[in-house]
């Protein structure tokens, strides 16, 4: 079966030039100094001291964390009904509704941004409705609830499916189980049906969580020139300020605290599975 | 209680419709807009659309974005199916390394599979244009394409392979008839995400890209900063066309079904088994072959050449601010040379400097006046053959043999103009600014009301110019004052700090206020009359835009023809009258602001002389550091500021 494995060579040469060196020369251009040069470099921490020391680094990076927190729970407490009634469907059903939630997600995710742009904007649309049922006053567009409704709406249609995937497998006659052991509706959501999705609910949050966390035109779209996110930072410092080694300094700080972030939700997934069991 | 349930369910999910498919009706409604306005629908009209299909530009990013992602899909596909049939074979511990690097542009965020990718192709001298966003899409495609053939390969017999090739079968033979057909679910949704993966990307493209390679979503973004239907056009004819793709992908395997059960029977009144005979190809290489006819299709639009003339065949790369031609400039040139232009556009000056600085070649650089200076420093211009210019009778002596470059050895001026503020006349009044000048950026009284421009230097030449300081000081300790009068406006005034959306907001009367470059004024201006233009008399900025040559360039007899064509009377004319820009052309810039002229009593399209306290900008090394340092940390905290 030698020869089989052989057909592997090119990708694992790929790999290692394509996806491992990228990423191994970030971490070097963000402990080096000066100049986007291999040959003369000094090692250096300061692009890291630079960032934790200066709170207003930091307020941003809390702010995309709170923001995608926000987006994620939102995309939850939204998607779930949603997958639910989804799921209580028939095969045939089942698969339309699947495609008709999937279908706006592959049109290009700019031109979806950009068209609440107009929606928002201060004569639109949604400002119409909202001031015809006298809620709301001033501004909907270049707001954080601008930037929130962006990601919200991008994002979702991942959280929806993936929801929808877990509770299709689940087995049905376990429901039946819990009414026949006296269980009323409510009981057997809370108690069988939500653990049972939770593993859809969790690879819902990191498809959700992670690109929130780290977007740059969602605010730049949405935001105005007012709201300033993680993404926002490493995209001036790569395109316009020319920091390529404070920039790769961020990059790593974000992707290290998104890791740490997915690591605790699976924690915490896991410490709920096993109180369940025992 | 279940059927309470349920019209709960069907409430919920008819309302998530109705947020879903909402921004795309209006995208689809007001691509049929007659008029500019995203808000308000005026009447019918089809003028977006031809605006695309006369548009090179836009045709290019379309045949890009198809190109790559056929290439990148086909690639990833054959790549990413031997890797994973490979790796199945392979050693446990080979297979979960490659495996988990496999997973880094799943799990990573996609700038960071960006930025990195972008440092690779910078470090190693790769230069970044159409081949590297191939490489790039390749990249990210093949890990999603491996990781749906995998749960296919682990639910094969292992066997399968072994006993296929003691029957006789070569390798290849077991791999393409017995493996391969096991896997083809697996495959081809491998190769359906890859290829809406790579259609659908910006962020990977944006930074792996260069010298005028746009994809669509690249496109778009560029554009996005001005109000402009055109992308609710291209956005439709995407829509129509992934609508009618879907469609199609779900309608084949019934009509295929239908087929399959056809021969069947013909077989069978063939007297034939209908299992014993070959199976039926000819659907499958009806597509390959409409594949086929696609890629070259794409090719031959790509590589074909236009018009004719004396540069027939050859291609001039610019590289230019946004928003900066008039609708014609390049179109006219293109047929009376036959040359091919590409122009890429930047934001600032400082993006166009890394770009060039990190070795991307161009054969014709727009910078302004002090990064003219900048660029002559670090020798990255090649001085100008005079012989070969033809311009300079026509150009206004206002604008050369300035301070940057002196005697215009390295430049050729494209538009000059002044900085100053714009003001909606009916909201701020011309007292205050009389009395505040600069100063009215910090004034309570329009909190919330205004704009800066997202420039490090014209913001500091506002706050220097507002304390009294020359804007070309290199005291550190003025400096620093200006950085903290700054910041103060940037903690408490809640200014929205833009670029180029700064035009339509405020020719809508977005805000009434806001730091302005002249010739945006005069668009302003023009559209919306209780709008004013206004100059401190503590100074201002003098500027001038300038062609140059860089030392890279490869073209430099196309861009002595570029730069004698835009400095003749109707290039020059073209793109004022479009930009509302004052041009450097003396004939031009009398007929704009004299009586009758299209800019006459605009206050903005004359720039101001006679004021001592304007000036030119120098470059400085140093200090561009520390007010760029100063800047970063403005932004920052006017971000954070609520």
């Amino acid at each position: 079966m030698k020869r089989f494995s052989q057909l592997a060579m090119p990708y694992i040469v790929w790999c290692v030039v394509l996806l491992l060196l990228p990423m191994l020369l970030i971490a070097f251009y963000s402990v080096t100094d000066d100049g986007n040069g291999i040959v003369s470099f000094s090692l250096t921490l300061r692009h890291f001291t630079k960032f934790f020391t200066d709170p207003d680094f930091l307020l941003i990076l809390w702010r995309s964390l709170k923001i995608a927190f926000k987006t994620t729970v939102i995309c939850v407490v939204l998607a779930y009904p949603v997958a639910y009634f989804i799921s209580s469907n028939d095969d045939k059903t089942r698969n339309m509704l699947v495609l008709i939630i999937t279908l706006p997600t592959w049109i290009n995710m700019l031109v979806r941004t950009y068209a609440w742009v107009g929606l928002l904007s201060n004569d639109g649309l949604i400002s119409k409705i909202f001031s015809a049922l006298g809620i709301g006053s001033g501004e909907l567009l270049y707001t954080e609830g601008a930037v929130l409704l962006g990601m919200v709406y991008n994002l979702i249609p991942f959280m929806i499916l993936q929801i929808n995937t877990s509770l299709c497998k689940m087995d049905k006659s376990l429901l039946e189980a819990a009414s026949d052991l006296g269980a009323n509706g409510f009981q057997t959501f809370w108690r069988v049906t939500f653990p049972l999705s939770l593993p859809g609910v969790i690879s819902g949050i990191s498809l959700v969580f992670l690109p929130a966390v780290s977007s740059f035109f969602i605010p730049k779209l949405l935001g105005g020139g007012k709201y300033f996110l993680i993404g926002n930072v490493i995209e001036n410092q790569f395109i316009t300020v020319g920091e390529w080694n404070f920039g790769s300094a961020i990059s790593i700080i974000m992707a290290a605290v998104m890791m740490l972030s997915m690591y605790l939700v699976r924690k915490i997934e896991k410490v709920n599975a096993q109180g369940d069991r025992d | 209680m279940k059927k309470n349930k349920h019209y709960f369910g069907k409430f919920f999910m008819i309302l998530s419709l109705i947020f879903f498919y909402l921004p795309i009706v209006f995208v689809v409604l007001f691509s049929f807009n007659s008029s500019k306005s995203l808000t308000a629908f005026k009447g019918f009209s089809m003028k977006w659309y031809e605006k695309i299909f006369t548009s090179s530009n836009m045709m290019e990013a379309l045949t890009t974005t198809v190109l790559v992602a056929i290439v990148a899909t086909f690639v990833s596909t054959v790549v990413g199916t031997l890797a994973a049939v490979g790796l199945s074979k392979s050693k446990k511990i080979v297979r979960d390394l490659v495996l988990y690097i496999n997973d880094f542009p799943i799990m990573n965020p996609e700038i960071v599979t960006a930025i990195g990718l972008m440092l690779f192709f910078v470090t190693l001298g790769i230069e970044r244009g159409l081949g590297t966003m191939m490489l790039a899409h390749i990249a990210f495609c093949i890990p999603y394409v491996i990781l749906s053939i995998m749960p296919k390969i682990r639910s094969l017999d292992p066997n399968l392979a072994d006993a296929a090739m003691d029957l006789g079968a070569s390798p290849w033979q077991a791999l393409t008839k017995v493996i391969v057909p096991e896997i083809a679910p697996g495959i081809f949704s491998g190769a359906l995400i890859a290829f809406t993966m790579s259609f659908d990307d910006f962020v990977i493209s944006y930074f792996v890209t260069g010298r005028g390679v746009k994809n669509l979503s690249i496109m778009i973004y560029t554009m996005s900063k001005r109000v402009n239907p055109t992308i609710n056009a291209v956005s439709t004819l995407i829509v129509a066309v992934i609508t009618a793709g879907l469609i199609i992908v779900n309608i084949m395997p019934i009509v295929k079904e239908k087929s399959e059960a056809k021969r069947r029977k013909k077989a069978e009144e063939a007297g034939l088994d209908p299992d014993n005979i070959e199976p039926n190809n000819d659907g499958m290489k009806k597509l390959m072959a409409a594949a086929v006819i696609a890629i070259v299709g794409v090719i031959a639009i790509i590589f074909h050449g236009n018009g004719k003339g004396e540069f027939e065949g050859q291609v001039l790369h610019i590289y230019m601010p946004g928003e900066y031609l008039g609708e014609t400039t390049i179109s006219d040139f293109e047929n009376a040379t036959g040359a091919k232009v590409v122009v890429d556009e930047f934001d600032s000056n400082e993006q166009m400097y890394i770009k060039v600085a990190n070795g991307d070649k161009y054969d014709l650089l727009i910078p302004s006046d002090y990064m003219v200076e900048r660029l002559m420093q670090e020798e990255r211009l090649k001085p100008l053959d005079q012989s070969k210019l033809k311009c300079w009778d026509n150009i206004l002596t206002d604008c050369t043999n300035l301070a940057y470059d002196p005697g215009n050895v390295y430049s050729v001026p494209y538009m000059w103009g002044t900085v100053g503020i714009c003001y909606d006349k009916t909201k701020v009044s011309l007292e205050d600014l009389e009395k505040d000048g600069f100063g009215i950026f910090n004034d309570p009284k329009y909190k919330n009301q205004l704009y800066l421009y997202d420039s490090e230097r014209d913001e500091f030449m506002v706050a220097l110019k507002y304390l009294g300081y020359s804007m070309n000081t290199d005291d550190p300790k003025e400096l620093k004052e200006a950085y903290e009068w700054l910041l103060d406006v940037a903690e408490n005034m809640g200014a929205e700090i833009v670029t180029d959306e700064i035009i339509d907001n405020m020719a809508q009367g977005r805000l009434p206020l806001g730091l302005m470059y002249s010739g945006d004024a005069t668009y302003v201006l023009a559209e919306n009359e209780d709008m004013g233009y206004f100059m401190p008399e503590s100074g201002t900025n003098i500027w001038v835009d300038a062609m140059v040559i860089p030392e890279n360039a490869e073209n430099t007899e196309l861009a002595y023809e570029f730069i004698n064509y835009i400095s003749s009377y109707d290039a020059a004319y073209g793109i004022s009258e479009y930009v509302g820009y004052t041009s450097p052309n003396e004939e031009v810039f009398d007929e704009m602001s004299s009586e009758g002229g299209l800019f006459y009593g605009i206050d903005s399209y004359v720039p101001r002389s006679g004021n001592p306290n304007d000036e030119v900008f120098h470059y400085n090394e140093d200090t561009r550091k520390i007010i760029s340092e100063y800047w970063s940390k403005v932004k920052v905290a006017a971000s954070n500021a609520k």
